[in-house]
């Protein structure tokens, strides 16, 4: 099963590396943007459609 | 729609197509943000394609409310939105370099789930602004909604509201908006946050020591004064919650900078720009801002914040005179940054401001068709000693203003007689370039009247920002006011309407006022305006004692643990900023709908009482027809009855009786800080929203028919005798005795105002403005040609911005009525 901090779009924290940031690149009908939500580097990635393997 | 990029800058001035000239004229930099906003106002009542309510912020607001459900409402709030800000999606937009937005992406609306039950509802039942799959959506929605009912602030303040006061105030017919913190509108504290005396860490430090000193006295000799510790120190915990999870929430923006700075950007110009957004995030709001970037920065995140923590109607705030320091230092000393690098900042912090929007309930998005709220920036005035405070920032800012040309933030200018000529210049062109904005505020006339009607001792009134689209309000630690809600908002023309009709709504078919007598058997106008004087009287006490519980139980119904942390008298304290203790009080009334009372009351006394020539019978019947069958009389009560607004002592006369009856009455009606209400005419769009609301009247107006646009402006088209009677008119009125402030829109001629000689021409039109002691004008300036071509064309002509009331609008997000109402407005020739 993977987990998020296998996917090339997570982004550990330095003082904890179990927490981190999924980053994506979106780009909507009238700009483009980076987007961060906080994620656990154990959090299950089967079912994530971004998920990229690193 | 593209630019016609044949047509040159010389031609396309001349044809008035300013919007094409800004296209050309900005950065790169800001024609990608300004055309990257998703509008959030919504088109005549209805949002735009694209535009969804976020339900990420809902989701995780709601799972921590119940989570901390133990906790006192401060601190439930504070741990609450923490929750929110330590885990919502965040975003960085290409090219942009000021961060900060409330919803999870940014063509989303948030959603204040907390606020009334009734504004849920509505939402569930909004179409089109559902994310996909909507099901889903809806289900999650309705699950919300099943939690928050009984719950929101307005639902708990509904239960102890007088039950007569709440059905008739629900009615919808004698004013809006809700009292709560949740719809409200804060004042801010700028003289203790925003002058680089402080930033967060600081404040924390301050809240520590009272705590610490607090909890010295919680375990020290027992008695009285230590009990009411407990819940303070409760209170410092949230403040300091509150400010602590900014700091991490703005740190969450250096960590993404940074990593886009890393791993993905490839031009090193903006890698090095992402780094100096870390290096700003990091910096503010944990500490004060060093330079123009961390200062525009630093207040841009107070405003959001504030916004995770309450609706917030309106955004007052004095970005020249707060901002102008580190300008100074960055452009002119150091010169550390260039003019046009600055200008970026500047007009992107405008843009920041544009895209802001939540999700209102309809009648607040007819009340103010194309924006979302009322974000009207103060620029200009003078500094507390009395000096000029105009800086090159105040000029960046209009030049800004003009390259970015949003509806929303709009500016009202304090002019006062030491403006400078370059000042009024990049004013003028402004209006000239059709932006509706600035408008123009007294600064002597309305530091007077802040002294008057409130006791502002003059330093702290020299502070004053607009509260909203026109109420000063000061910036200090007693002066400035943490909560107004529109609620304290009267839909005036219903003074006269009741007072024809013994205090029956035939609109919404129920006794609304006092009976005051059977109109149909007055025999002189004094039983007239006998009957006024009492409806009057009624509507604004119902009105005022609604807001005035509502401020009373907010901090017992909401509780605003920001705001209190960023406010001097709630740190000092302990108490939420919303606690009317320690504030000097600043409340008013806002008179929609004013001025028709005094056409409709000088027709009655001129046709009926003067002239004989009909009787009270015959009106009250032909309103209660309204007007239908009548189209002659109706006719006679248009043309043959003096008007306000053409220097007619009849009319006039009558509306400063009016005027002088509401400013003895506001004298008696007092806030809980035990302070006076003056009245303060204007209409936001609230002529259109009561359109359908507001009966027959005897200035010939039928049910339906648009009421006047301001709060003095006289009748479209009904001002016949140019623009000098208009002003002359409004000077009559006392605008520091009568009320608070007095809006007067007007409409000139883009074309007689062309060139220096125009310049001219409008700055001797302001000079008598001045002199006849008028503390308010605003100005359209667009021709009927562009608004007509507009209406027919609305996508080429989709950057026309016009005038509406205290605000500004994009014209094709307005009803049509709107548009209609716009372009009737006469043309003064000056
Ligand atoms: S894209 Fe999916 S798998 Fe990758 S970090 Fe984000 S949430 Fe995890």
């Amino acid at each position: 099963m993977p987990k998020c901090e296998e996917c090339r779009k997570f982004f550990s924290l330095e003082e904890d590396p179990k927490k981190g940031d999924c980053v994506q690149r979106v780009v909507d009908p009238r700009q483009a943007y980076y987007k961060a939500k906080p994620v656990t580097a154990e959090k299950d990635a089967a079912k994530c459609e971004s998920f990229e393997k690193k | 729609m593209a630019e016609p990029a044949q047509v040159s800058l010389k031609e396309l001035e001349k044809k008035q197509e300013w919007w094409w000239i800004a296209e050309r004229k900005r950065s790169k930099r800001l024609d990608y943000l300004r055309k990257a906003v998703w509008k959030k106002g919504a088109l005549g009542g209805n949002y735009a394609p694209g535009i969804k309510v976020d339900l990420e912020l809902p989701t995780l607001f709601t799972q921590a409310w119940d989570f901390w459900r133990f906790d006192p409402i401060m601190l439930r709030r504070a741990k609450t939105n923490s929750n929110v800000l330590d885990n919502i999606t965040i975003f960085i937009t290409d090219h942009a370099q000021i961060m900060g937005y409330m919803g999870s992406a940014p063509h989303t609306i948030t959603w204040r789930l907390d606020g009334a039950s009734m504004v849920n509802e509505e939402l569930y039942n909004e179409p089109g602004i559902m994310p996909e799959p909507q099901e889903e959506s809806l289900k999650k929605i309705a699950e919300f909604n099943a939690y928050w009912g009984g719950q929101t602030a307005i639902d708990k303040l509904a239960r102890v509201l007088d039950p007569e006061d709440a059905v008739k105030f629900l009615s919808g017919a004698i004013g809006w908006g809700a009292p709560t913190s949740a719809y409200g509108y804060s004042g801010k504290n700028y003289e203790y946050f925003m002058t680089g005396k402080r930033g967060f860490e600081d404040i924390i430090a301050e809240i520590d020591a009272s705590i610490e000193k607090a909890e010295d006295r919680t375990i020290g000799l027992p008695g009285p004064d230590i009990l009411p510790l407990y819940d303070r120190i409760q209170n410092w915990i949230a403040m300091k919650t509150a400010l602590q999870a900014s700091i991490r929430w703005a740190k969450r923006f250096a960590r993404l900078a940074r990593i886009i700075a890393e791993n993905f950007e490839t031009d090193p110009k903006r890698k090095k720009e992402l780094l100096r957004i870390a290096e700003t995030c990091e910096r503010v709001p944990a500490k004060p801002p060093r330079n123009l970037q961390e200062s525009l920065q630093y207040d841009h995140f107070i405003q959001i914040l504030a916004r995770f923590e309450a609706h917030e109607g309106a955004w007052p705030s004095r970005p020249d005179y707060y901002h102008g320091p580190y300008y100074d230092k960055d452009v002119n000393v150091e010169k550390s940054i260039t003019k046009e690098e600055a200008l970026d900042l500047v007009g992107e912090f405008m843009i920041r401001a544009y895209e802001v929007g939540g999700f209102a309930p309809r009648w607040a998005r007819e009340g103010l068709q194309g924006i979302t709220g009322t974000w009207v920036w103060t620029l200009g005035g003078v500094k507390q000693d009395g000096s000029d405070a105009c800086n090159d920032l105040t000029i960046a800012f209009l030049q800004a203003a003009r390259l970015v040309r949003v509806a929303n933030p709009t500016f009202a200018f304090r002019w006062h007689p030491k403006v400078k000529d370059e000042v009024m210049r990049e004013i003028f062109e402004c209006i000239r370039h059709g932006l509706g904005y600035p408008s123009m505020r007294n600064d002597p006339i309305l530091i007077n009247n802040a002294m008057h009607w409130h006791g502002h001792p003059l330093e702290e009134a020299r502070t004053w920002v607009h509260q909203a689209c026109m109420s000063p309000n000061p910036t200090t630690k007693h002066g400035f006011q943490p909560m107004r809600m529109a609620s304290a908002t009267a839909n005036c023309a219903k003074i006269v309407e009741y007072a024809l009709h013994n205090g029956y709504d035939y609109v919404v078919n129920m006794q609304m006022g006092p009976k005051t007598g059977d109109a149909r058997k007055f025999t002189d106008f004094e039983q007239l305006f006998r009957a006024w004087v009492r409806q009057m009287e009624w509507i604004f006490s119902l009105l005022v004692r609604t807001v005035n519980l509502g401020r009373y139980k907010d901090p017992e119904f909401f509780g605003r643990p920001f705001l209190s942390g960023i406010s001097e008298r709630a740190v000092e304290s302990g108490l939420d900023a919303v606690s009317y203790v320690g504030e000097r009080g600043n409340c008013w009334i806002t008179a929609f709908t004013y001025v028709e009372n005094a056409d409709a009351l000088a027709a009655v006394k001129k046709l009926v009482f003067d002239d004989k020539k009909y009787t009270m019978d015959q009106l009250i019947t032909a309103l209660e027809a309204n007007w239908d069958g009548y189209e002659e009389m109706r006719l006679d009560f248009v043309r043959n009855a003096p008007k306000w607004g053409n220097d007619d002592d009849y009319v006039d006369n009558i509306m400063i009786r009016c005027l002088e009856e509401c400013a003895r009455f506001s004298k008696e009606i007092k806030c809980p800080c035990g302070n006076n209400w003056p009245i303060l005419p204007e209409n936001v769009s609230g002529n259109i929203h009561y359109a359908n609301i507001v009966g027959a009247l005897p200035n010939g107006r039928r049910l339906g028919d648009a009421l006047y646009d301001g709060g003095v402006s006289p009748g479209p088209g009904l001002d016949k005798n140019g623009p000098t009677a208009v002003l002359k008119s409004c000077g009559k009125i006392d605008h520091i005795g009568h009320g608070r402030a007095f809006l007067l829109n007007q409409r000139l001629s883009p074309s007689q105002l062309a060139g220096e000689k125009g310049y001219q021409l409008w700055r001797a039109y302001m000079k008598t403005w001045a002199d006849l002691g008028n503390d308010h004008v605003q100005f359209n300036m667009v021709s009927d040609a562009t608004l007509r071509a507009a209406q027919k064309d609305p996508e080429k002509f989709s950057e026309v911005i016009v005038r509406v009331a205290g605000y500004s609008a994009h014209f094709v997000d307005i009803s049509r009525k709107t548009q209609d109402n716009i372009i009737q407005r006469t043309v003064q020739g000056i």
